[in-house]
């Protein structure tokens, strides 16, 4: 068993500081792809519709925005 | 028969053998020289500090002592240590113990660190601190009356060994004392009494000491304190203590006026108004509320080592009345989180201070760990007891947090001691919550992605449904376009290009890939007005034109690159033809252009 001398002391892997700022800026991309894909969708009709382009930016705005609801989550002091 | 008897003896010697190892005898060679006993009523608790001077008038040396408690002091006994006199005051180890011949007392028995041999002495102190042994006489006051209560306790030191000399101080909060034992000698003075010295006491001598005195201090006990520790491997750990407050003193007898309460000054002396609570240092967002909402009368002071809260009940607490609130805050992790690669180890306080010699009858500490936690021990600074485990289920979590409860009965203030929890987890496994998010949206998408596919119409609109579909081609068609002029553009910058340099094989290099490019959009664009020909007549008559004029446009940029490449270069033009020439196809240029966008425009 390691003892706790050799231990250190455990820190978030991201600065707790900087969460305002990654919620921000991440949910500012996210937001934007999200609008791109939604007019997109409303847009295009059947004939010019492009599953693979629809994938690609849900893909992209569904990373952006979790992640920035994640820290979102963290910078109000929800602790997940 | 005789096989019985000797397996009954067996059985016998071994049950001896059994009580012999759990159960110590008295050693009589132990005399104790010296107690200085010293009492402390100053608040609701009983604290002892008794200083032993032990002798060992033997022949063999003594490991062991044992140190007894009366029968009575039972249940309210909640803390008991042992430590040496000498400088180092180093800890001795103490345990609960049973004592041939006395089933009905208690008994602890103190290991020394070294053995002490014959002739010698030693000097140590043990401390106890008892809980509810002081009882309110009257049982019912009113509003105005002081409080007074009575201790029932001995007048000798309890020893299990003969005491040679021995003193008792007591210290009383005030110097209001009703009665008290007169045991001679005794002398009172000011707020202390004295019993002793007394001289050559037997073992488990009692002769009964009865105090009778004012005691207006916080008579508060914390029925049952929940405290949950919540840890984020995010940075961050949450502590949240749900407390039962109970006035445990002299009951209120009559109404409560609190006209009477805001006058005078001497009205409710035994009721609580505010206490403080200390909090770590590192403590931040504190919030102090109970089932209503938000308790505004508290005030924060941050001090150099601790967060100090004063906290003000809705209402004055007197005997009998009760009240219940949530205190919360959160620390940062480094303060009482240590990691080695996946092993974690969180070092906290079991029990945190809720006010000055508190009382705790039930403590239940719950420590959350993250989600995916796993061989989980705990090591308890004094015996609790650890119920089982369960899960915790919060944000972003799937199949719960593990939830460690740790119960314990009859705390106070020296209770207030670090436990160490070790566990184990996969520090991957922290994308697991985003990653249920980033899932959770994708999903909402796919759903929208879908539901755009759906048709629902009961009869097909035809007219509509052909005119969206030209449009779409029309749409394809137009982005081919955009790719035909992007091509042309690239030429244009060629040709100025080959004109200010006239590098012939550079220029030749970039075209091969410009028309490339433009062929292909061409083909596409044919193709798609293939398509569009028995759809709509008209609109493929539009495209046929539009491709006509490009063949032209096309030429034209041939001619150009033509003059360049035949005349310009070689030198067989002079300046002024040359010109005339150049601006004879780029004013053909500009007008087949101004054609093309226009039917560009009426295909939008």
């Amino acid at each position: 068993m390691i003892e706790i001398e050799s231990m250190t002391r455990y820190v978030s892997p991201i600065n707790p500081a900087v969460f305002p700022h990654l919620a921000v800026v991440l949910l500012g991309i996210g937001i934007f792809f999200t609008a791109w894909f939604f007019v997109y969708e409303v847009t295009s009709t059947k004939f010019t519709r492009d599953i693979f382009k629809e994938l690609l930016v849900s893909l992209v705005a569904a990373i952006f925005s979790g992640f920035g609801v994640l820290f979102l989550l963290l910078w109000v002091g929800i602790y997940v | 028969m005789a096989r019985g008897i000797i397996r009954g003896f067996i059985i016998l010697l071994s049950v001896c053998c059994i009580v012999s190892a759990n159960s110590e005898t008295i050693n009589n060679d132990l005399v104790i020289k010296n107690v200085e006993r010293s009492i402390d009523l100053q608040s609701q608790l009983t604290k002892i500090v008794n200083k032993l001077t032990v002798e060992n008038t033997g022949k063999n040396p003594v490991k062991s002592l044992l140190f007894a408690i009366e029968q009575k002091h039972k249940d309210g006994l909640s803390y008991i240590a042992a430590q040496t006199r000498d400088t180092s005051r180093s800890a001795l180890k103490i345990s609960e113990t049973k004592v041939q011949n006395h089933p009905d007392k208690l008994f602890y028995k103190i290991e020394l660190k070294d053995a002490l041999s014959p002739g010698r002495s030693l000097a140590i102190e043990v401390e106890t601190v008892s809980s509810n042994e002081l009882v309110p006489h009257p049982k019912e006051i009113t509003q105005k009356e002081k409080q007074l209560v009575r201790y029932f306790g001995n007048v000798y030191f309890y020893s299990p060994y003969t005491v040679a000399k021995q003193t008792s101080v007591i210290t009383l909060p005030s110097r209001n004392v009703e009665n008290y034992t007169k045991f001679k000698p005794v002398v009172q003075s000011d707020s202390t009494i004295t019993y002793g010295p007394y001289e050559k006491v037997a073992p488990f001598s009692v002769e009964d000491l009865i105090l009778h005195f004012e005691n207006n201090n916080k008579f508060l006990t914390i029925k049952k304190l929940e405290r949950v520790i919540e840890i984020s491997h995010w940075g961050n750990i949450a502590i949240e203590e749900t407390i039962d407050l109970y006035h445990t003193g002299a009951l209120l007898k009559g109404s409560f006026s609190r006209y009477e309460y805001a006058r005078e000054s001497k009205s409710g002396q035994s009721s609580v108004q505010n206490f403080n609570t200390i909090l770590p240092a590192a403590a931040s967002d504190v919030y102090y509320r109970d089932e209503i909402g938000n308790i505004s009368t508290s005030h924060m002071r941050i001090r150099k080592d601790a967060v100090e809260l004063n906290l003000r009940p809705r209402f004055p607490l007197f005997g009998g009345w009760k009240t219940h609130y949530v205190i919360g805050y959160n620390v940062p992790s480094y303060e009482y989180l240590f990691n080695s690669g996946d092993e974690y180890l969180l070092r906290m306080r079991l029990l945190d201070h809720v006010f000055d010699d508190m009382v705790v009858e039930e403590l239940v500490t719950k420590i959350i760990l993250p989600e995916g936690s796993h061989s989980v021990k705990l090591n308890a600074p004094y015996s609790v007891t650890r119920l089982p485990d369960t899960l915790h289920y919060t944000y972003l979590d799937t199949k719960g947090r593990p939830v460690i409860t740790i119960t314990k009965n009859n705390l106070v203030e020296n209770h207030i001691q670090d436990f160490q929890l070790r566990y184990t987890f996969p520090r991957l496994l922290m994308l697991q919550e985003p990653l249920l998010v980033v899932i959770a949206l994708y999903l909402l998408f796919l759903l929208v992605i879908v539901y755009v596919r759906l048709d629902f119409s009961i009869n097909k609109d035809e007219v509509s449904e052909s005119k969206l579909r030209i449009a779409g081609r029309c749409e394809k068609i137009l982005a081919a376009q955009d790719r035909r002029v992007n091509s042309y553009n690239d030429l244009d910058d060629q040709l100025s290009e080959l004109k200010a340099n006239k590098n012939t094989n550079t220029f030749q290099a970039a075209v091969k890939s410009i028309n490339q490019e433009y062929k292909t959009a061409t083909n596409t664009i044919s193709e798609l007005s293939l398509k569009l020909k028995g759809e709509s007549g008209d609109v493929y008559e539009r495209i046929q034109e539009l491709q006509k004029l490009d063949k032209a446009l096309k030429e034209l940029y041939n001619q150009q690159q033509a003059l360049y490449f035949d005349k310009l270069i070689p030198g067989r033009i002079g300046r002024q033809p040359f010109v005339d020439a150049e601006s004879v196809i780029i004013k053909k240029k500009e007008e087949t252009v101004e054609k093309i966008n226009s039917i560009v425009k009426s295909l939008q």
